[in-house]
């Protein structure tokens, strides 16, 4: 071989010289410290939004779905998209905590807390759309099977139900799982912290933690399995949020390739959501330490991947929908790629396709604001290719009498503009009060939480890794 | 690490005197020979059987191919003391694609898109033509067989070269090598299974397809794995070195793409059994008629349900006479289910099984299986050189 | 020994150790010599105690599959009655037992009840929530939610001396021990 490679030994999940000590207090003490000016100030921008958020409800509960842009034959707007937009960036904070879990990547608990908080915010503003899209939004129990005056029940059959239901439960699995982790962080801050309320609300959701390994034992049982109940569940989910579409047949929606097509997009959304916040927040809070550049080069790497596997289904949709001989899939994407919203069709394929690839670069993976940019991008990829599906297929149907193009109205902006102060609103919270970081499980990764890293004597013996020189010449052995 | 690291106790070459590789290569020879009689008295029956054949085998080696290079992105420190293994059968990917050559010959009794008349009279398959037409089927083998025999090749070459070298900087290149190289296979697969089995029925299309036979043949992987290093373990081969705790990781993983493989084929089936919209469902139709009912059924309980019952069970991983009965069971339903995808083209109506359908299994598996063997004895049966080599050897999971 | 301390009944005698191996090794000799009524306490899981401390397989396994299965057959109770008894419909020509369609919320329902198994569960394992515990007494105790390791030999255990377990602790490498009064 002509060219000889370097060899990089796997770097240390927590940078610089820390022990337990340091890490309990780089993170806890953020909850511990009197609330600093700039949170105050981001967090009244936070709740202006989320005001204009409840005026726009408030309005569209008044005045009905007419003050969004639909129109026949759009039907479905930025409602839909916006749903499944927030729901992928959810898919994340799950995905990073229970599936690289199970693949036993140490690199997860710098980030998973921070990721399961977005998750379960961001389902909070997915939850809102189905919920008053209904136009009549008092009657909204009739979505759950709840006996009611008109003696119905409602469609099992459908998969706007299996919506309800994956939804729901993917908000209170999250929960359960964001929780159970917390239970022995917030047990850590009720130790420490001096006043008497803090004292007492931190201790009673800390439900009397008191590190047994008696309790580890079972705690670590438990959270094992709601990993491996999570990982199925995040699939299923923008699967059947895939299946709102998919079995349709509307040309366009109904394709076999969309489950696993919309679970690599919620990823790629979720990862390139995570990278954003967590770029802010490492900045803002100092944790260079534990949210390291190592860290967002793998995140990088799976942005790569999961925007490349969006990219093959890109591919795949434009092959089979020639293939197919079928004249509506054939005329649906060429609309796409070159009808009245080539536009967004191009700005998803730039976005979610080309962008990431500058990542295989290292030097911009290991970039910090390179990423950041990237993310950004690629999350506003991800709402036009929401766009792109819900409204192309949609505006050009069967009966080319009936096509018409689709525009937001103000109130379809506002509301979508809105549910970042939802959004925020709670992650400002999260950030004051809740450690971002899993505490105890970062110090479970790190190599002083291994009894066979200590000698003879009690004292720690760091693990090291010796490259070894190649061998000249040596054919045998 | 502090304590002193492990070491590999057992002999690192393959036994001398056990010589697997010329029983199967009689296998294959006195298989392959029977098919080639089988050919004069029934052409037809012949090719199909063949191509339900090499579509196994050859997702076994695309199977390889891919955990090597997630094993390389990622990483891994877990199958380091087995990677020798999906190597030996990634690497003869080059040599394998000789096989295809009865299925270009056979084409003209495969697909149906082969017959000119047949497509002049049908504006939907005329529409295909730019694709599906017979040179460009038989490029198309090349780039796909050219590019995976490219990738086995080398990734395991490198793999041994590292036992000579013990140039840690291989890994970097081993890494560089996977990255695209997944990437690619994602694409090739794709288009591989759209020509070998869903050009079958030249009418029908799923955008998921290429999807699908790569769960399938994924799932299928890791039972082959954990038969094989049982075998070697009764030899006596690497008794110490691939221990309890990495057949464990074998059945998890196992079990995890047991789940994957029913998410990918039933979503696929729900969302044209659904929709209901004719030109889709004639596939699955077929195979819900007469006697491919039963098999279709089978599929459902005997590939995913009892797999899944049984490996949930945490101590099920542990219980070899267990974990054997479940990975035949599963490798026997991959055979299954490919001839399910295949067959119904040749009977219509039932399943009507021929005995040329075991002559080429047992040809081609004796070809592949000797190939393998012969591949595996040449070198070392671990990486020895490899960094992450002392972390596999020291994994004791309580979980 | 305080003097306030000397009318009310010992929980037990905490004992604080330096590291996650000296914690694992001390779980070993507690085990060996006879203790059974004992704990250890760390701020994360140690890798390997529950040899040391001979802990048993956790039970938590059969709790979630009984929730599982109790979610799966309540899902089809659910759907066989309000989609095949109370109000049948044809919808799109398929049958009523709709298997297929049934399915995704049968996996919620499957994977919702499991996971309230999971985490209730082991709450209820635990005796968790416990707000009061005669280990909060104990001012140095609060390290165990940070950086300390601490064992504790309660007085429940049949070979309980107050004297002959603080000795046993201090040869066992043991610093800052003390005795842990109940309420």
């Amino acid at each position: 071989m002509s060219k000889t490679y370097e060899y990089v030994p796997e770097p240390a999940l927590v940078k610089g010289n820390h022990d337990f000590k340091d890490i309990t207090a780089m993170i806890t003490d953020i909850n511990i410290r009197p609330t600093p000016k700039g949170w105050y100030v981001a967090f009244g921008i936070a709740n202006m939004l989320l005001l204009l958020l409840l005026g726009s409800i408030g309005y569209l509960v008044w005045e009905g779905t007419g003050i969004w842009g639909l129109n026949s034959p759009v039907g479905w707007g930025w409602a839909i998209i916006n749903f499944v937009w927030w729901v992928g960036i959810g898919h994340a904070g799950t995905l990073i905590s229970a599936i690289l879990f199970l693949f036993r990547q140490g690199w997860r608990t710098a980030i998973n807390r921070f990721a399961e908080a977005m998750t379960i915010f961001a389902v909070m503003c997915a939850g809102i759309f189905p919920a008053i899209h209904v136009g009549r939004i008092w009657v909204v129990y009739w979505m759950f099977p709840l006996p009611n005056q008109m003696l119905m029940w409602p469609n099992f059959n459908s998969p706007l139900l299996w919506d309800v239901f994956a939804v729901s439960t993917y908000f209170t699995v999250s929960l359960l799982f964001w929780y159970v982790g917390l239970v022995p962080d917030l047990a850590t801050v009720r130790d420490r912290i001096k006043s008497k309320i803090g004292k007492m609300a931190y201790g009673v959701f800390a439900l009397g933690w008191r590190g047994s390994n008696r309790h580890w034992w079972n705690y670590e049982k438990s959270y094992m399995i709601l990993a491996g109940l999570a990982t199925p569940l995040v699939l299923s989910v923008h699967t059947i949020v895939s299946f709102d579409f998919a079995v349709s047949i509307i040309p366009g929606w109904h394709t076999t390739i969309f489950p696993p097509y919309f679970v690599a997009g919620a990823v790629f959304s979720g990862f390139a959501m995570v990278l954003s916040l967590m770029i802010i927040c490492r900045k803002i809070y100092g944790l260079e330490d534990i949210m390291t550049i190592d860290h967002m080069e793998k995140m990088n790497i799976v942005v790569l991947v999961t925007g490349t596997m969006v990219g093959f289904a890109y591919i795949m949709e434009q092959f089979i929908a020639w293939y197919s001989g079928v004249e509506y899939e054939k005329f649906i994407f060429m609309m796409r790629a070159a009808g009245p919203y080539a536009w967004a069709y191009w700005i998803m394929f730039a976005c979610n396709v080309f962008s990431p690839q500058f990542f295989w670069s290292k030097k911009l993976r290991r970039n910090v604001t390179f990423t950041f940019i990237i993310s950004i991008i690629v999350n506003i990829g991800m709402w036009f290719e929401r766009f792109v599906i819900t409204v192309t297929s949609l505006s050009t149907d069967f009966l080319p009498s009936s096509w018409g193009y689709y525009s937001p109205t103000i109130w379809d902006v506002a509301t979508y503009v809105g549910t970042f102060g939802l959004f925020f609103t709670f992650f400002l919270l999260f950030l004051r009060f809740l450690p971002m970081v899993a505490v105890a499980e970062l110090k479970g990764v790190m190599p002083q939480a291994d009894p066979h890293n200590y000698d003879e004597d009690g004292e720690f013996v760091p693990p090291k890794v010796e490259v070894p020189e190649p061998y000249k010449n040596q054919t045998n052995q | 690490m502090a304590s002193t690291s492990p070491k590999i106790t057992d002999s690192l070459q393959f036994p001398d005197n056990l010589d697997v590789t010329k029983t199967f290569y009689g296998f294959g020879a006195v298989g392959l020979i029977a098919s080639g009689v089988g050919y004069f008295l029934n052409a037809e029956q012949f090719f199909f059987s063949y191509l339900t054949s090499f579509a196994f085998f050859t997702s076994i080696g695309l199977a390889s191919l891919i955990l090597l290079m997630i094993h390389h992105i990622t990483r891994s420190s877990w199958g380091v003391v087995i990677r020798r293994i999906p190597e030996a059968f990634a690497s003869n990917l080059w040599i394998w694609s000789i096989f295809i050559i009865p299925i270009l010959l056979g084409m003209h009794s495969l697909y149906h898109w082969t017959h000119a008349d047949y497509v002049a009279q049908d504006p939907i398959l005329a529409g295909k033509t730019a694709y599906l037409n017979t040179p460009f089927f038989v490029i198309r083998q090349f780039i796909y067989f050219g590019i995976w025999g490219f990738l086995g090749y080398k990734l395991h070459k490198i793999s041994v070269d590292m036992d000579k070298t013990n140039d840690w900087g291989l890994m970097e290149l081993l890494k560089k090598l996977s990255a695209p190289g997944i990437l690619i296979f994602a694409i090739t697969i794709a288009f591989a299974s759209f020509d070998w089995l869903m050009s079958l029925d030249p009418h029908w299309f799923s955008t998921m397809f290429g999807i699908y036979y790569f769960a399938m043949s994924f799932q299928a992987l890791f039972p082959i794995l954990i038969l094989i290093i049982f075998w070697m373990h009764k030899k006596g081969i690497l008794e110490n070195t691939i221990q309890k705790s990495h057949i464990y990781d074998l059945g998890a993983w196992f079990f995890g793409f047991t789940i994957f493989y029913a998410y990918i084929a039933f979503s696929q089936f729900l969302l044209i059994y659904y929709a209901n919209i004719p030109e889709e469902t004639l596939w699955f139709y077929h195979r819900l008629e007469g006697s491919w009912a039963y098999v279709s059924y089978s599929l459902i309980i005997c590939r995913f349900a009892i797999p899944f019952i049984v490996l949930l069970n945490r101590d099920t991983k542990h219980n070899h006479k267990v974990l054997i009965s479940v990975s035949i069971l599963v490798i026997a339903m991959h055979i299954i289910e490919l001839y399910w995808i295949v067959m119904p083209t040749l009977h219509h109506h039932g399943v009507s099984i021929s005995w040329l359908d075991f002559t080429t299994l047992i040809g081609l598996g004796g070809i592949f299986m000797g190939l393998f063997f012969q591949r595996l004895k040449k070198h070392k049966l671990v990486p020895v050189n490899d960094p992450n080599l002392p972390d596999s050897l020291h994994k004791t999971y309580h979980q | 020994m305080d003097k306030k301390h000397s009318d009310k009944t010992i929980y037990g005698i905490l004992a604080e150790f330096k590291n996650p191996r000296e914690l694992t090794d001390a779980s070993k000799t507690i085990v060996e010599s006879g203790y059974r009524n004992f704990d250890t306490f760390s701020p994360f899981p140690i890798h390997g105690i529950d040899k040391a401390m001979n802990l048993n397989k956790s039970k938590l396994g059969w709790i979630v599959a009984g929730h599982g299965l109790l979610g799966l057959l309540g899902g089809v109770a659910l759907i066989y009655f309000t989609m095949v008894v109370d109000y049948p419909m044809n919808i799109s020509g398929k049958s009523l037992i709709n298997v297929p369609a049934w399915i995704p919320v049968l996996f919620e329902l499957t994977v919702l009840l499991s996971a309230f198994g999971a985490v209730f569960g082991m709450f209820f394992l635990n005796g968790l929530p416990k707000f009061n515990h005669p280990l909060f007494d104990s001012e140095n105790f609060k390290k165990a939610t940070d950086d300390g390791f601490f064992v504790c030999i309660e007085s429940e255990d049949p070979q309980f001396e107050e004297e002959k377990v603080s000795k046993f602790l201090k040869d066992a490498g043991a610093t800052n021990i003390e005795t842990i009064y109940e309420e």
